[in-house]
């Protein structure tokens, strides 16, 4: 007997971890308007921190507690894949200079309650043993012992190769007609839109929220956590790859525009890495980039259900933080 | 009978102005906004990167159907400003200019001399200026002569939330400008020192991030709603003088004569 046939709209991190997840029981064509590497993805772009704590200061609690339950869910899925993907679960470490101290203390006192997971106040000594490079440098900090993050990079390449050999049915460089159950005309049994902005002419009140992000190649610098630098406009996050290599992120701006980063993120991304760790001097920048975050109005992931349609969207910041719990919602509705 | 607040020959019954940006999602902003129940927001093209790359965070401000007041957050030159606000004008459909130009970036201190400058510009451009400033007596003279029939001198640097840092220096620039509008615009943090300015006689307050920075961005405008009703009110009502000594409320006659020390 044949498998039913699902197919997948989009190809960036939602529509990889529903593929992931659907592989084994469902015949999948995936429908992806770039190519292979997704490259216009904000799923590309982001750091893949997961911060279930400190996202608490701008979400809603059951957000967040949603965040723990995907972090316990990205380990079973990283297993499916073809290779290996770095994934670790440290902590997150968050710093400010003196001239801020005001926001990391606003930062701590916003911090919601989460089940089970508590900051912890870190003073230089803390610091010091958590982070030996960052010893002398901050004097006072809070340390979230409950956060992780993943190598997204890795986990693209590794995602597309898993599929591959899973004989999944791939359409690059294709635009989707969708309608009545059909995708371009050919039938399925579940069509499930992990377009992201891709969506918008069709999903009513989605908005992208531009994002700029540099990733910096610096064999000087060690950090075995992300560490977050208190800003007074966004959350500055340096977050550490293997290899020495590290994303710098992100500015976060109310505009669709997605061309190039502009001079001020660049400095503001750049100085406050530097700040942080004057071994990112000689560091080299790899890649500087710009994006945009799919988001509703209340800056909320969003599933719909419409006959044989799922469309799932709206992850605006939380792409990784949430994506294997909201998609497994999803897909619970009728193909898990 | 309480007297409306008057910009440029409008009038409005809130005294509470407020911005846009820094809330926690736009859905919390348009909430925190009719709570409130200002009739006037604050809005920032600067960030925005392109007048149609904005589009859809500008509807959303517009569907709250608020007196939009765009500004100039983010320039620091005399150019930037006279670009900005001309785009602003287009955008908006409005000559309303709420002039930011900074002159410090890490405390965000208006530059006092390009204001000047930059104001003098926008006026015989046709822009009514609403310029933020510093609470300096002479900038303030300087731009009610240039035209400014509102004035935003500055409680604290934007986003301190210190509350009213000099209120001799408010207090001076209250007495001597007795016919302008005066609204003390940023660094204000508890709803305390919003009442505090309308007490002192300011007309309103602008304020942002002590409302959208608020753990409950929501309840936190509903409180800065009641602070500036009561301080008004209580301008409007003439406080007692302030004495040095005790004066008791309660005749002291009849009271046994070793109480009355």
């Amino acid at each position: 007997m044949s498998k039913p046939k699902v197919a997948i709209l989009g190809f960036g991190l939602l529509g990889r971890v529903a593929a992931l997840m659907l592989m084994e029981r469902y015949q999948l064509s995936i429908f992806e308007k770039d190519d292979a590497q997704a490259n216009n993805s904000a799923g590309v772009l982001a750091a893949a921190m997961l911060a279930p704590l400190a996202e608490s200061v701008i979400c809603e609690a059951d957000l967040a507690e949603d965040g723990l339950k995907a972090m316990a869910l990205w380990p079973e899925l990283l297993a499916k894949l073809s290779s290996p993907v770095f994934f670790q679960q440290a902590g997150t470490l968050v710093v400010a200079h003196q001239q801020d101290k005001g926001d990391l203390q606003s930062f701590s006192q916003r911090l919601k309650p989460l089940a089970g997971h508590q900051a912890h106040i870190a003073d230089s000594r803390d610091i010091s043993q958590l982070e030996p490079e960052l010893a002398g440098r901050f004097h006072q900090g809070v340390f979230l012992p409950c956060e992780g993050q993943l190598d997204n990079l890795a986990f693209y390449r590794a995602s597309f190769e898993t599929l591959q050999q899973q004989d999944v049915d791939f359409h690059f460089g294709q635009s989707v007609h969708c309608e009545q159950g059909q995708v371009n005309g050919e039938a399925f049994d579940w069509i499930i839109d992990c377009r992201g902005l891709g969506a918008k002419d069709e999903v009513s009140g989605l908005r992208g929220v531009r994002g700029e992000v540099a990733r910096v190649y610096a064999p000087e610098v060690t950090l075995t956590r992300p560490v977050r630098l208190m800003h007074p406009r966004y959350p500055i996050y340096i977050a550490p790859k293997p290899n020495h290599e590290f994303v710098i992120g992100a500015t976060e701006i109310e505009s669709q525009d997605n061309g190039p980063i502009t001079v001020r993120s660049t400095l503001e991304l750049l100085s406050a890495a530097y700040t942080v760790h004057s071994g990112f001097s000689e560091g080299r920048v790899m890649s500087i980039n710009s994006g945009l975050r799919p988001a509703f109005v209340d800056n909320r992931p969003n599933i719909e259900v419409k006959d044989n349609l799922i469309q799932i969207n709206g992850l605006y910041r939380h792409g990784y933080l949430l994506a294997p719990f909201v998609v497994q919602q999803a897909l619970s509705k009728g193909l898990l | 009978m309480h007297k409306p607040l008057t910009i440029y020959g409008e009038t409005f019954d809130s005294r509470l102005l407020i911005g846009s940006a820094l809330y926690p999602s736009p859905q919390i902003m348009q909430q925190s906004l009719m709570a409130s129940q200002s009739q006037i927001v604050t809005v920032s093209l600067r960030r925005q990167n392109s007048v149609e790359a904005g589009q859809d965070f500008w509807q959303l401000i517009k569907d709250t159907g608020l007196r939009v007041l765009p500004n100039t957050a983010g320039c620091h030159s005399v150019k930037e400003v006279v670009t900005l606000a001309q785009m602003c004008r287009e955008v908006f459909d409005t000559d309303w200019i709420k002039l930011e130009l900074i002159g410090d970036e890490y405390n965000l201190q208006p530059d006092p001399v390009a204001l000047l400058e930059a104001t003098d510009i926008l006026i015989k451009d046709g822009f009514k200026v609403l310029p933020y400033c510093t609470d300096d007596l002479v900038i303030c003279q300087r731009l009610a002569d240039l035209g400014c029939e509102v004035l935003m001198p500055w409680g604290a640097p934007i986003g301190t939330g210190k509350g009213l840092i000099n209120p001799y220096n408010l207090k001076t620039i209250r007495e001597r400008l007795p016919e302008h509008t005066l609204i003390v615009d940023a660094g204000l943090g508890l709803p305390s020192h919003a009442c505090q300015a309308l007490e002192l006689g300011y007309d309103a307050v602008l304020l942002n991030s002590a409302i959208a920075g608020a753990g409950c961005p929501v309840t936190m405008a509903k409180a800065f709603k009641s602070a500036v009703e009561a301080g008004r009110f209580s301008y409007e009502a003439k406080a007692m003088p302030e004495k040095e000594v005790a004066a008791p409320s309660t005749p002291t006659m009849g009271m046994p004569f070793w109480h009355q020390d």
